[in-house]
């Protein structure tokens, strides 16, 4: 009934070398363990048929095969059929991911014959297929043995998994105090297939249930809480010439950078003379406020006044106005990159926002950040003026419809309208949207309010 | 498929009984709308459509020139009486006008029945709104076309409204066309008194008595819900709360993944709705082929936003109050343990339908009722307890339980009104198509692999399996709709065909050639002569008609190849 194929393993060259030195039999030790790993080639199950996709795995790694079962199903240009084993053994490894296409002939999969050499199966694969998934699955493991002193929640990003979940699920009044976490269907499957553990996400939906757009804020924010997870900045032993392969963090950075590259995006640029601001400064200074703080605490209130720039477009359909203003603030760490969040910063008071924001740093220095410590902005500032950059423009993290780039306040030159020459500080802000749901004049009035708001800030102290 | 139903029978619970019901609307609105022209050109053209019936009749009895309704019999007051004017009774009434009997049909409801008001018709407009918005909604099908759409929405109100007003449309053409044809519609809910005897009334009126020579009952069904299931028509909902769509829920469990199930997963989903199957039987789809199940939920499960839960029965179901959402609680199909515990914004219980037959006086003449069907033979006749044929009773559709789709309820009528006027019929269940309106379709006919091979061991007989691809169909590829498999099962040495099963882009008309092919006997070996145009997707079968092996030869008297004209 199925249309059972049994031209799929094909011998590996290595297998057909074993076969040369059959007669003297054991006489190499190493290259006889090294044969017995065998590549499964996506199958040719027409004569037009150049590739094919894998529809799914039946078997998963590290299972038993025996002769004649059936391990993957693969959809041809006519129809789908069940691909049997030729050999027994074990799936070491899947090298082509349900839903992936491999071109007829190309390895799929590789078949260990004895357990032990899994392990070594999968080395292989890693190294013959650079965009496999097990190559990124494997990295935390390997930055966890190699950094114990890392503390332990921030290792990897599987890792803050086992403290969150009371987090993430206690927020559902029936989930038996943490013990069911309650999930959509399509979060179930998002969350499976960006490799998102649900016991990490804070639910948003009715009754604290976690709904897609949850996973997706969690998948962005992974990588970045991985990021301090990074065990040596490259800058002592970088060897010229290499080519290093992704981390974690990096593959899961690119991914997103690719990613926003979907949304369609503009800048607006505006310069705020900062004066006053920085006489406010002064002033708070002692009492423990920070510039960060005053800059996050007036970009609130000014997107209190343009809920449109605090909103978010996921699915290309609708968009949401966010319910609270988080401002997310991104902070360079051991050659990462995290964002903290200031959650609800239009209301909370200066003061303290900025033990907050202490708080916050401490903690993302430490490693210690939570889930929804870092993944919950809405609105993200990037400050690159105490480099000296006076302007930069942001990418937009993808979840989110605005990021504001800030860029150093300096002494200017001004000519003022009544003929006037003047000196004046002066910093330029560059924000980046998402124009699809935030547009030209949406941004402007917001910078020209934000503008209102820095040149007279009295309001930050309320 | 017809030891599907038997089981359907068998159990009064199984998802496959509801599902089998509501697959049947296209056919029914084709015959609807057929009768109905065919009353009207009979008022429009009386002369003609006299002679035209009276040469139909000529046989039987003479046709009343008054009218189109026959004239009654001198001790009875109708020749035939039929209880319930869904579908069934609807095609037997106006088959036994067509044969000169004169008819009554009796309703205490609305006329059109459960397909009409509450059911397949309802529902595909429904679908008709979801096909159309998982086209627009699909960038990467649109893109491949090279067409651009902005963002698709939709208006709840006017989705409800297309429901609404299909299903009002097809209730007055079946009504006028009765009228027109002059069937006595009687309003009040019909008992029968005695052998030949019904009274019908509304409640809190008299009731008239009538006499019939004979009598069909044609009560039909109504959803049938399991105990601890409480259902509050808002948030636990079953089939006819949901076609009135009065909202869309973010989350829905569906409880049954029969056709119902499946067609109601489409609709919401493509309507924004996140759905949980909760199926008790191991797999999903049960009572389909099993390939085509499989193919089905890789289409139609597995990339959209639905989740399952199978081996498990909903053995409490409490509606949202108080800030709570809809609880429902999971116990193990075979350890009866319980499993899980979901929390959703709505559920839809597609468990299956339970035959409406409570009132309809069956104690009167000593028939037992089974788990609520009425006990019949293969020719319909009803049987009474002590399992003697009671004379001039029949009882079709849904009541009986035999096959619960409404054109099989119609055929059955037909096939009744066949006997009485003389000739006697049997209806061959194995011809009767089923179809499940999802996008794409899902279609069949016959027997499944499975019950094929079955048969094939019993019988000593050898079995094939041909099958084709939507993908190498011309027609489908230029509608971008690739996905899909045509299966035949048949007999090699005789070419018989005994199951045809379809899954792709208008499965569910695709069908009927195969279904006719039954119907008729013709043969795989003739059948594959017979010419497609070219390019259709009807080429799909036709494919699958020629890739069968079959080792007996053509016949030579064969239909297709006789030449019409010299």
């Amino acid at each position: 009934m199925a249309n059972v194929l049994q031209t799929s393993f094909l011998p590996s060259t290595s297998s057909l070398r074993r076969r040369s030195i059959s007669g003297s039999k054991g006489k190499s030790q190493s290259l006889q363990v090294k044969a017995k790993i065998r590549e499964i080639f996506m199958p040719a199950l027409s004569s037009t048929m150049t590739e094919g996709k894998i529809v799914s795995w039946m078997k998963s790694e590290g299972d038993k095969l025996s002769k004649g079962e059936s391990v993957v199903v693969v959809e041809s240009d006519k129809a789908d059929m069940d691909v049997e084993s030729f050999h027994e053994g074990f799936l070491a490894a899947i090298m082509v991911e349900e839903g992936g296409v491999a071109p007829v002939g190309s390895a799929i999969a590789l078949l260990a014959e004895t357990e032990d050499e899994i392990a070594e199966a999968k080395a292989k694969s890693q190294s013959s297929s650079n965009s496999t998934p097990q190559v990124v699955e494997e990295k935390p493991k390997q930055i966890e043995e190699a950094a114990p002193d890392v503390p332990a929640a921030a290792a990897a990003p599987s890792v803050p998994v086992a403290k969150a979940v009371t987090l993430g699920s206690a927020v559902h009044p029936a989930s038996e105090g943490g013990k069911r976490i309650v999930a959509s269907p399509y979060a179930k499957k998002l969350a499976k297939e960006l490799k998102v553990d649900l016991g990490t996400v804070v639910g948003s939906g009715p009754l604290g249930r976690i709904v897609a757009k949850d996973v997706e804020a969690a998948a962005v924010a992974v990588p970045v809480a991985a990021s301090p997870a990074k065990p040596d900045p490259v800058a002592p032993g970088i060897e010229l010439g290499t080519v290093v392969p992704f981390t974690t963090m990096q593959g899961a950075v690119s991914r997103n950078m690719v990613e926003s590259l979907s949304v369609p995006t503009f800048r607006v640029g505006y310069t705020i003379t900062t004066n006053a601001l920085d006489a406010l400064y002064k002033k708070i200074k002692s009492k423990g406020v920070t510039m960060t703080a005053l800059l996050a605490k007036a970009t609130a209130l000014a997107l209190v006044q343009h809920p449109v720039v605090n909103s978010c477009c996921r699915d290309g359909n609708s968009f949401t106005y966010n319910s609270s203003i988080n401002i997310a603030v991104a902070v360079a760490i051991d050659g990462g990159l995290i964002t903290p969040v200031l959650q609800d910063a239009d209301k909370v008071d200066i003061y303290t926002l900025s033990r907050k924001w202490k708080e916050l740093v401490d903690k993302a220095r430490a490693k210690q950040l939570q889930p929804h410590e870092y993944n919950t902005g809405t609105f993200t500032l990037s400050n690159l003026g105490m480099f000296g950059v006076d302007r930069f423009d942001a990418i937009l993290p993808p979840g989110t419809g605005a990021i504001m780039a800030v860029g150093a306040s300096q002494p200017s030159v001004v000519a003022s309208m009544d003929g006037r020459i003047g000196m004046k500080n002066q910093m330029q802000v560059n924000v980046t949207a998402d124009h699809r749901v935030i547009y030209g004049a949406d941004l402007a009035a917001f910078l020209q309010t934000l503008a209102k708001i820095v040149e007279d800030p009295k309001d930050l102290t309320f | 498929m017809h030891s599907t139903l038997s089981f359907s029978r068998a159990t009064t619970v199984p998802t496959t009984n509801y599902a089998f019901h509501s697959q049947s609307p296209i056919n029914l609105r084709f015959c609807g709308l057929r009768r109905e022209a065919f009353g009207i050109s009979i008022l429009t053209r009386s002369s003609s459509g006299r002679v035209r019936l009276s040469t139909r009749g000529r046989s039987k009895r003479i046709s009343a020139s008054t009218g189109n309704n026959g004239t009654p019999p001198k001790s009875f007051d109708y020749d035939l009486i039929i209880i319930g004017a869904g579908v069934g009774g609807h095609g037997a009434a106006l088959h036994a006008v067509e044969k000169g009997l004169k008819t009554a049909i009796i309703e205490g409801d609305v006329v059109g029945g459960t397909c009409v008001n509450r059911g397949c018709v309802p529902s595909k407009a429904l679908l008709a709104v979801s096909g159309r918005m998982r086209e627009l909604q699909s960038e990467h099908h649109m893109k491949a076309l090279g067409l651009q759409v902005s963002a698709a929405g939709y208006d709840r109100q006017g989705v409800a409204g297309h429901a609404n007003n299909l299903a009002s449309e097809i209730r007055s053409n079946l009504t006028n066309s009765m009228k027109a044809l002059g069937v006595d519609i009687l309003t009040g809910f019909g008992t029968i008194v005695g052998p030949q005897k019904v009274k019908y009334g509304k409640v809190g009126f008299t009731d008239n008595v009538v006499t019939a020579k004979d009598i069909i009952i044609a009560t039909g069904s109504v959803p049938f819900v399991p105990k601890g299931i409480e259902v509050d028509g808002k948030t636990v909902i079953t089939s006819d709360h949901a076609l009135k769509l009065e909202f869309v829920p973010d989350w829905i469990a569906i409880v049954g993944s029969g056709y119902i199930g499946l067609e109601f997963s489409d609709v919401y989903t493509a309507l924004g709705s996140e759905v949980t199957f909760i199926e008790a039987l191991d797999q999903l789809m049960p009572g389909f082929d099993p390939e085509i199940s499989k193919l089905a939920q890789r289409v139609l499960i597995n990339p959209r936003k639905i989740d399952y839960h199978t081996g498990v029965f909903a053995t409490k179901i409490t509606p949202a109050r108080d800030g709570k959402p809809v609880i429902i609680e999971l116990t193990d199909a075979k350890t009866k343990e319980h499993k899980d515990t979901l929390e959703v914004d709505a559920a839809l219980i597609a468990t299956g339908r339970a035959p409406f037959t409570n009132g309809l006086g069956l104690e009167n003449i000593n028939v037992v009722t089974q788990r609520g069907f009425v006990p019949v033979d293969e020719r319909m006749r009803v049987i009474d307890a002590n399992g003697n044929l009671v004379p001039h009773l029949y009882c079709i559709g849904d009541a009986n339980g035999k096959m619960m789709l409404a054109h099989a309820a119609s055929a059955q009528g037909i096939s009744v009104v066949e006997q009485v006027t003389g000739r006697d019929h049997v209806l061959n269940h194995l011809s009767v198509p089923a179809a499940c309106f999802t996008h794409p379709e899902i279609s069949m006919v016959g027997l499944t692999e499975p019950q094929a091979r079955e048969k094939a061991v019993k019988e000593g007989f050898e079995i094939s399996v041909a099958k084709t691809s939507f993908k190498a169909n011309t027609k489908a590829l230029a509608e971008n709709e690739g996905e899909g498999l045509a299966k035949l099962i048949y007999r090699p040495d005789n070419g018989e065909i005994l199951g045809v099963h379809i899954f792709g882009l208008h499965a569910a008309d695709l069908i009927h050639e195969a279904s006719n092919a039954i119907a008729l006997g013709t043969r795989i070996q003739d059948i594959k002569f017979a010419v497609h145009a070219h390019p259709t997707l009807s080429e799909v079968l036709d494919e699958l008609f020629k890739s069968a092996k079959v080792k007996a030869p053509a016949s030579t008297s064969s239909p297709i190849s006789e030449p019409v004209a010299a």
